[in-house]
C-alpha cells in the first residue's frame, strides 16, 4: 500500500518536559486513521502539525507525495472539523459553507451540494447559533469538505455531543467519509470511538506512538503495557500475583476480565462487589495477597461474599518498565 | 509573518506608543526637577493645601458616588416595582453629559441666579440669593451627580452576574438576609464596587470643570496648574503636574491592588436572583414615588440646559423663569457660519482623533491582542492603558512642553499653536478606551476561528478582513463611539492647548458665559448633549 499522507521523524518540542515525537506514520490513500490516546498525549498536536498550525521542529510531512513541512495551512488542502466547530458567527450556514470555495458566493451549487450530502439541505439561511450541537457538528463538516480538500483532520468533534447522539453520529460519520474516500486522520481520546471510526487506530502515549495497528490487533496483542491498559479493561498484575498467574521474573501481567474466569481450583479469593450489567456481571475479586481483580462472568457465577477461586484463560506478559 | 518581523513591528510599535504616552511626561519631570521650583512648591504652604483639596475631595467623591449608586442598583436589580424599567434606564442619564455642560447646568440649575434659587427667594421674599454655588460642597455635589452612575452600573452588572443559588447555599447554612449580604454578596461584588471606586476616583482626581466653575476661591491641583501656567510660572506647573501625577498613580495601584480577580466569571454562570415584588402597597407607593422624583431630579439639568438655550439674548432678568421664549439662538448659530465654527472644529477634531485611537487599538490587537505569550505585549497594554491614569490636566501640560521645542533629533517639534495639537492630545487620552475595548475584543475571539479560515485556504490578510474585523465590529463600535464623545465635550485638554483656529464647543460655551450669552452658552450644550446621545446609541448597543 503505497502511504499517501507521510509523517517522517516529526517533532515538535513545547518545553525541556514535554515534546511530541519523533514519530513517523504513513495513511494509505482513502483510509481513516484514527489518534487515540489520554490527554495530553500528543494527539492533538500530530493532528495540528499535519494541518500546518504548528511548525515541526524536524522531520517532514508529505501529502500526495509533496513535501508539506513548510506550506502554511492557507495552502496545505487539509479540511479540518475543529473541536468546537470554530463556525464563523457572523456568518450563516450558507456563507460558512462557501467561505473556502473560490467563488465564495452562497449560490455556488458545491454548498447545496455538502449540505445535502450532511443531511442539512436548505439550512442555507439558517443562523449558526439557531442549530444543536449535532447540526453544528455536521455544518463544520461540510464547510471543510466544500473546497474539497486532500486530507480530511478532525479534532475530538464529537465531544461535545450527548452521549446517545454521539454513538450514531459516529457510525454516520464513517459512513459519509468512507463515501466521500478522503484520507482521514481522527483525534480522539475515547478507545470506543476510535474502535468503531477508524481503520487503523494509533495510540499515543506522551508524545510517542506506541502502537498503529487495528482494533483486534490492539486489543488482542498490544505491544505495550501502556496499550494494553489504555485500550479495554485490565486487570495489571504485578510481583507475587503476577508470578502465581505465571509471570517470569521482572514481568508484569496484563489480564482481560473476560479472560478470567471462577473456576473450581486456582487462585483464591472473596467477592467483594458485584456489578449487574445484563448479559454478564463483573466481580471483584479479592485475593489472598490483597490485590484486587476485575473478573467478567456469568450473571449468576457468585455473590458478594463467596469463596471462589479464579484461573486466568490468557494473560499478556510485558517486561517491567523502569519509571 | 515571519518571527523576526513580527518581533520587529511589536518592537516598532512599542516605541510609538512611548513617544505618543511615555515620553511627554518623561519631559515633564525632567523639567521639574528645578531647583528653584521645588524649592517654591515645597515651601509654600498653599500648594500642600492644594493637593490635599484633590486627595480628599477625590475620596469624597468615591464615598459619595458610592452611597447614592450602590443602594439604587440593588434597589434596581432586587426589587420589583411600577416603572423600574424605564426608571433604570433613566437614571444612567447623566453619562450623556459631557463633563463641563453638566457643569454649566448645574450653573444655571443651582447656582446663585439658577431657577431654585429664584424660586426660593421669591417664595420667601429674600433681598439675597439664599446661597453660593461654591467651593467644596459645590465641587462634590456636581461629582456625586456625575460619578454616582458608574457605582450604579458596576453593582447593577457585577448583581446581574450573581448566582442565586450562593445566596440560597448561604441561607440554607443558617444565615439571615443582612448576614447573606455581608458575607456573600458583598464579598461577590468586590471587583465591581473597587472598579467602580477605581473609575470615580481617578475621574475626580482629574476633574476640572467643576473646581473651575464653582471653585471659587477653593482650588485643587487641576485648577491650580492651569492657574500657575497662566501666571507664567511654568516650572512650577511642572512640579505641580508631577504631584497631581503621583497622586493619580498612587490612587490608581492602590486601588488596583483591591480590586483582585474576577472571582464571579471565574465561578461560571449561574442565573441572577428573581426580582421580589414589593408587597405592601404603601412602601410600593413610597419606592415608585421616590423613584419618580429621582428621576426628575436627574433630568432637571437636561431640561435646564433645553430651557436655558431657548432663552433670546437680554430678555431673562430677575424673573423667576424665563419669560421669552424662541429658537433664535440656535437659528443664529445655523445661519452665521462664525458661530457654528467651533461645532465644525469639536467634530473634525473628534472624528479625526478617534480614527487614529482605534487604528492605534487595532494595531495593537492585530499585534499582541492573541491569547500569546508575545514579547512586548505588557509594555503595550501598559502604554495603552497610561493615560487613564493620569488626569487630563497633566497630559495637556506634558505635550504643550513637549511639542513647544524644536529638536528633530529628540523627536520634538513645534506643534504648539498649530491645529495638530489638540487633536493630538484628544487621541493619546482616548487610547486607554479604544484599546481597552479592542483588546477585550480580540481575547474573546476563539483562536479556532482564524484557524478554521486558514484552512479553508484564506490567507492573513483575507482572514483578518472576513473574520477578525466583522467579528470585531461590537468592539470598534463601542470604543470608537466613546471615544469620539469624549473628545467631543472635552474641557480639560482643550483650555490649556486650543488655538484661535480650533477653539472647540466646550471653550466657546466658557467664553459665552463670560459675556453673559447664557443662550447660546446652553445652546452649544444641548447641541453636544444630543450629539454624545446619538452617538452614544449609535455605538455602544448590546
Amino acid at each position: 500500500m503505497s502511504a499517501f499522507v507521510r509523517l517522517d521523524g516529526v517533532r515538535k518540542q513545547w518545553s525541556h518536559t514535554v515534546a511530541v515525537g519523533p514519530l513517523s506514520l504513513e495513511i494509505p490513500r482513502g483510509e481513516i486513521l484514527v489518534l487515540l490516546g489520554p490527554s495530553g498525549s500528543g494527539k492533538t498536536t500530530v493532528l495540528r502539525l499535519l494541518g500546518g498550525f504548528e511548525t515541526p521542529d524536524a522531520g517532514r510531512i508529505e501529502v500526495a507525495g509533496e513535501d508539506v513541512t513548510a506550506v502554511p495551512p492557507a495552502r496545505r488542502r487539509c479540511g479540518m472539523v475543529f473541536q468546537h466547530y470554530a463556525l464563523f458567527p457572523h456568518l450563516d450556514v450558507g456563507e460558512n459553507v462557501a467561505f473556502g470555495l473560490p467563488e465564495r458566493g452562497t449560490s455556488d451549487p458545491k454548498v447545496a451540494e455538502v449540505l445535502a450530502l450532511v443531511g442539512l439541505a436548505g439550512f442555507e439561511r439558517r443562523r449558526v447559533q439557531e442549530l444543536s450541537g449535532g447540526q453544528q457538528q455536521r455544518v463544520a463538516l461540510a464547510r471543510a469538505l466544500a473546497p474539497e480538500p486532500r486530507v480530511l483532520l478532525l479534532d475530538e468533534p464529537l465531544s461535545n455531543l450527548d452521549p446517545s447522539l454521539r454513538e450514531r453520529t459516529r457510525r454516520e460519520l464513517r459512513a459519509l467519509i468512507k463515501r466521500v474516500g478522503i484520507t482521514t486522520m481522527f483525534v480522539t481520546h475515547e478507545q470506543e470511538e476510535a474502535f468503531d471510526l477508524g481503520d487503523r487506530v494509533a495510540v499515543l502515549h506522551a508524545g510517542r506512538l506506541e502502537q498503529l495497528a487495528t482494533a483486534d490487533e490492539l486489543y488482542e496483542h498490544p505491544a505495550t503495557l501502556f496499550v494494553a491498559t489504555f485500550v479495554g479493561r485490565a486487570n495489571v498484575l504485578r510481583g507475587k500475583t503476577a508470578q502465581v498467574f505465571g509471570a517470569g521474573p521482572g514481568q508484569v501481567l496484563v489480564v482481560r476480565p473476560e479472560r478470567l474466569a471462577l473456576a473450581d481450583a486456582g487462585v483464591p479469593g472473596v467477592v467483594r462487589e458485584r456489578r449487574y450489567t445484563g448479559a454478564a456481571a463483573f466481580y471483584l475479586v479479592e485475593t489472598e495477597l490483597g490485590d484486587r481483580l476485575e473478573v467478567l462472568a456469568r450473571p449468576e457465577a457468585a455473590r458478594v461474599g463467596d469463596r471462589v477461586y479464579l484461573e486466568a484463560v490468557r494473560v499478556l506478559a510485558f517486561p517491567e518498565e523502569r519509571a | 509573518m515571519s518571527a523576526r518581523l513580527g518581533l520587529a513591528a511589536r518592537a516598532a510599535f512599542t516605541l510609538l506608543l512611548v513617544w505618543l504616552v511615555l515620553y511627554p511626561i518623561l519631559i515633564v519631570v525632567r523639567d521639574a526637577a528645578e531647583p528653584d521650583a521645588l524649592a517654591a512648591f515645597v515651601s509654600r504652604p498653599g500648594e500642600w493645601r492644594v493637593l490635599w483639596a484633590s486627595v480628599w475631595i477625590s475620596v469624597a467623591s468615591v464615598a459619595l458616588a458610592a452611597a447614592i449608586g450602590v443602594p439604587l442598583a440593588f434597589l434596581f436589580e432586587w426589587l420589583e416595582f411600577p416603572g423600574r424599567k424605564t426608571l433604570g434606564s433613566l437614571i444612567a442619564l447623566p453619562a450623556v453629559l459631557p463633563p463641563f455642560v453638566g457643569v454649566i447646568a448645574f450653573l444655571f440649575l443651582y447656582g446663585e441666579s439658577g431657577f431654585v434659587a429664584r424660586a426660593i427667594q421669591r417664595l420667601f421674599g429674600l433681598a439675597q440669593p439664599p446661597w453660593r454655588l461654591q467651593g467644596a460642597a459645590a465641587i462634590l455635589l456636581v461629582h456625586a451627580y456625575s460619578m454616582y452612575v458608574y457605582f450604579y452600573l458596576f453593582t447593577r452588572a457585577g448583581l446581574a452576574k450573581l448566582d442565586a443559588s450562593l445566596l440560597e447555599a448561604a441561607q440554607a447554612l443558617g444565615a439571615g438576609r443582612w448576614e447573606t449580604l455581608r458575607r456573600v454578596t458583598l464579598p461577590l461584588l468586590r471587583p465591581s464596587l473597587t472598579g467602580a471606586a477605581l473609575l470615580v476616583f481617578m475621574t475626580a482626581v482629574g476633574s476640572f470643570s467643576a473646581p473651575y466653575v464653582f471653585g471659587g476661591g477653593f482650588r485643587v491641583m487641576t485648577t491650580q496648574i492651569v492657574a500657575t501656567k497662566l501666571n507664567g510660572e511654568l516650572p512650577l506647573a511642572m512640579v505641580e503636574t508631577v504631584a497631581l501625577a503621583l497622586v493619580a498613580v498612587l490612587g490608581f495601584a492602590l486601588l488596583r491592588r483591591t480590586e483582585g480577580d474576577d472571582i464571579l466569571t471565574a465561578l461560571g454562570k449561574g442565573t441572577a436572583p428573581r426580582r421580589r415584588p414589593i408587597r405592601r402597597a404603601g412602601v410600593r407607593t413610597f419606592a415608585t414615588t421616590a423613584g419618580w422624583v429621582l428621576a426628575v431630579v436627574l433630568l432637571l439639568p437636561h431640561l435646564t440646559l433645553v430651557l436655558v438655550s431657548l432663552v433670546p439674548y437680554g430678555t431673562w432678568t430677575t424673573e423667576t423663569l424665563p419669560p421669552v421664549l424662541s429658537l433664535v439662538n440656535y437659528q443664529r448659530l445655523f445661519s452665521e457660519a462664525e458661530r457654528l465654527r467651533p461645532l465644525v472644529n469639536s467634530v473634525w477634531m473628534a472624528a479625526a482623533s478617534t480614527v487614529a485611537a482605534v487604528a492605534l487599538a487595532l494595531g495593537a490587537g492585530m499585534l499582541v491582542g492573541r491569547r500569546r505569550p508575545w514579547q512586548f505585549r505588557g509594555p503595550i497594554e501598559l502604554l495603552l492603558a497610561l493615560p487613564w491614569a493620569l488626569p487630563g490636566t497633566v497630559f495637556a501640560l506634558a505635550l504643550l512642553t513637549t511639542f513647544s521645542k524644536h529638536d528633530p533629533l529628540m523627536l520634538r517639534w513645534v506643534l504648539v499653536g498649530t491645529t495638530v495639537l489638540l487633536p493630538l492630545a484628544y487621541l493619546v487620552r482616548n487610547l486607554p478606551v479604544t484599546g481597552r475595548a479592542v483588546l477585550a475584543g480580540y481575547r474573546q475571539l476563539d483562536p479556532a476561528l482564524d484557524e478554521a479560515a486558514a484552512s479553508l485556504g484564506a490567507g492573513r490578510w483575507a482572514t483578518f478582513r472576513r473574520v477578525t474585523l466583522p467579528l470585531l465590529k461590537p468592539a470598534l463600535a463601542a470604543g470608537g463611539s466613546l471615544a469620539f464623545v469624549a473628545a467631543l465635550g472635552d474641557f480639560v485638554t482643550s483650555i490649556v492647548l486650543y488655538t484661535p483656529d480650533n477653539r472647540p464647543i466646550s471653550i466657546e460655551i466658557m467664553s459665552s458665559l463670560r459675556v453673559s450669552e447664557l443662550g447660546v452658552a446652553a445652546g452649544f450644550g444641548v447641541i453636544l448633549m444630543v450629539l454624545s446621545a446619538a452617538v452614544l446609541g449609535v455605538g455602544v448597543r448590546r
